[in-house]
């Protein structure tokens, strides 16, 4: 298995777009978008390898070589700060990582003044490094879904969280209050991939890098 | 009576008890290497398990003076640290109590490190090491002596599927230096550089007030890595001296290393800076395939000695034994350093054979334990299996006529008989195996 090249990719919406990516440069994954159960295919005439895995996983799968490559947004990346290359910005997926509040708590509220806040998120890590770069102590409340849910309840003053059309929040009632990041998808690789397979990964690399 | 796992027992994290099979892989994989480094003339140090801090402290970068663990001395009050590597430690005793020997040094350790792991990452706080240290040769060919012995350590453990990868910290440096950027700038692309993330270092350096021939020179570090070739690209649009040396002396190497005929397994990252604080110039890290860290590194470290008050410029590299394990783990002649080759199980009241028949085996080099316990045949059978020993030998009972013994092969209960006279004779061999 050793000559096979592997990419960890997660389900859901960088699923499509990767597979045209993909497709772009001449590899066929198009049976990852079949209606089936299964977690891993091959291609055994163009020697790839593929695995469907959570997004939050794809990191730990390439970081332990699992995966040689892996498709996944910056925010996952930002959250898990493992020892990876990140070659390559695939552009799409785009989104930001904002703070955001209700509109009426930012009518007159000012970021200047803030101490020991309390935020929902499903990004502790991220948020607690952007509020100490800062000099802001905060409370985290880790949450795994429906984070805007969190300031109409009284969970939290205050969200972390991906913006991309920002419907979400309007309809209930949260406005933007300061940007953490700019988020797109990454192509990561493994360490130890990238030095014994440096030939066919640097095709790949090069190749997509054409597309984006 | 309370069953021992109802006690309460804990470990911290990041330590692991080894039992027998993995302890004696290992200890299979550290005899392989150490018999490499003497063959290449090296000779063990056993540094201690204690240091002062601030002595180690000299001899380390920030950013493994985060890393130890630190404790109060009783005895003097002064800061104590476990060392979290063993390269200071070695500069230390060859500064102050080796430099009345002649140069050059060739040093080799094995032990221990302890390090603290970044939070909520399981990986471990010990790390087992092997490492060596060749002190007084600033030449080429020490940097090429260190990158061909950690091939031929890799060769000799079984692995095919390997790369060397060479990187030179002096590259790097050479063009942050005359890049003309401000110290916060070249921190965040340092970060984006260590990652290979292209897009991120190009969108750092946009915002920078410097020369388009600095940023081009910038942004081509992530892409800087393959085989040979990668140096003549570099030569192309690298302007300064720093840098051009660094390619010299990466050459001089490669050229070198062509002679010991290990060049297919090099592969260059001009871009690599994980190296320690510690680190000159040439460094390097092994990968085998499927395995996500490294299995060794290191490099040169021209002025470590000096801060021990002893100038001497000076190469090494270190093994991950653990990382070698878990690559290694499965391997036959790995999996086979955990076996015993006999279990001896006496059906006589008389002892005295079966410690005559033991002796005998012992003299001849098999393993070999007696199962002291009173059981029947099938509890001593399965305690065998357990035990990963190959075969047990029956004395008396009736499995075999009286002048005989019963040998039988755990894996598949294949036995055969043996006289016992055969047994003492010189040229016993033991055909039970296929």
């Amino acid at each position: 298995m050793t000559d096979f090249i592997t990419i960890a990719i997660p389900k859901g919406r960088i699923l499509q777009e990767s597979v045209d990516l993909f497709r772009k440069i001449g590899i066929d994954c198009q049976e990852l978008l079949s209606d089936t159960r299964k977690l891993i295919f091959e291609n055994p005439s163009q020697k790839m390898r593929y695995m469907i895995v959570r997004a939050t996983d794809v990191p730990t799968y390439v970081e332990y070589g699992c995966a040689d490559l892996g498709i996944v947004g910056k925010d996952t990346l930002l959250e898990q700060e493992k020892d990876l290359y990140e070659p390559l910005d695939l552009k799409f997926g785009y989104c930001r990582l904002m703070v955001a509040e209700p509109a009426e708590l930012s009518r007159d509220d000012d970021p200047a003044s803030w101490s020991n806040i309390r935020i929902a998120t499903k990004y502790p890590n991220i948020t607690e490094r952007y509020f100490a770069g800062k000099g802001v102590q905060v409370e985290i409340i880790k949450l795994y879904g429906s984070i805007e849910l969190a300031p109409l309840v009284g969970l939290s003053e205050r969200i972390v969280d991906l913006v991309s059309t920002g419907e979400t929040l309007r309809q209930n009632g949260l406005v933007e209050v300061e940007s953490i990041a700019e988020i797109t998808t990454r192509l990561i690789v493994n360490r130890a991939s990238l030095k014994t397979k440096y030939k066919r990964i640097t095709e790949i690399i090069e190749g997509l890098e054409k597309h984006v | 009576m309370i069953h021992p796992a109802s006690i309460e027992a804990p470990l911290p994290k990041g330590v692991t008890d080894f039992l027998p099979e993995k302890a004696g892989k290992i200890g299979y994989i550290e005899g392989k290497i150490r018999r490499v480094f003497e063959l290449w003339g090296f000779r063990r140090i056993i540094t201690p398990l204690l240091e002062f801090y601030d002595v180690m402290a000299m001899g380390m970068g920030e950013d493994l003076k985060e890393k130890a663990f630190r404790f109060d001395d009783r005895q003097t009050g002064r800061l104590l640290a476990i060392p979290p590597d063993i390269t200071p430690q070695v500069a230390r005793i060859v500064a102050t109590r080796m430099h009345g020997y002649p140069l050059p040094h060739r040093i080799c350790y094995n032990g221990r490190v302890l390090r603290h792991a970044e939070i909520q990452s399981g990986r471990s706080r010990e790390i087992f090491q092997a490492g060596v240290e060749l002190i007084g040769l600033d030449s080429p060919e020490a940097d090429a002596e260190m990158v061909a012995m950690a091939v031929e350590v890799l060769k000799g453990l079984g692995f095919d599927d390997f790369k060397v990868d060479i990187g030179q910290v002096e590259f790097f440096r050479g063009i942050m230096a005359s890049s003309g950027l401000a110290a916060p700038a070249r921190n965040v692309l340092q970060d984006a550089i260590r990652k290979k993330d292209a897009s991120a270092v190009r969108s750092i350096l946009e915002r920078e007030p410097i020369a388009d021939a600095v940023k081009n020179e910038i942004s081509a570090l992530p892409r800087l890595f393959g085989g040979r070739e990668v140096l003549a690209e570099a030569g192309r649009f690298v302007t300064n001296d720093r840098s051009k040396k660094a390619l010299d002396n990466i050459s001089q190497v490669l050229d070198i290393l062509d002679i010991y005929g290990v060049a297919d397994y090099l592969t260059i990252d001009l871009g690599e800076i994980r190296g320690l604080d510690y680190h000159t110039g040439l460094t390097f890290e092994g990968f085998v395939g499927g395995l996500g860290e490294p299995v060794c590194s290191g490099g040169r470290y021209d002025d470590l000695t000096a801060k021990y008050g002893f100038p001497a410029p000076a190469t090494g590299f270190a093994f991950n034994i653990l990382a070698l394990l878990s690559a290694l783990d499965r391997r036959p002649d790995v999996e086979a350093s955990k076996t015993r080759d006999f279990l001896l199980f006496n059906l006589k009241d008389d002892r005295r054979e079966v410690l005559e028949i033991a002796q005998c085996l012992r003299a001849r080099g098999f393993s070999t334990a007696r199962d002291i316990i009173r059981r029947d045949y099938d509890n001593s059978l399965a305690y065998a299996k357990r035990m990963n020993i190959l075969r047990m030998m029956i004395i008396g009972g009736d499995y075999c006529a009286d002048d005989e013994v019963y040998i039988v092969r755990v894996a598949d209960n294949k036995g055969i008989t043996i006289k016992k006279a055969d047994l003492f004779r010189d040229d016993f061999t033991l055909d039970i195996d296929p």
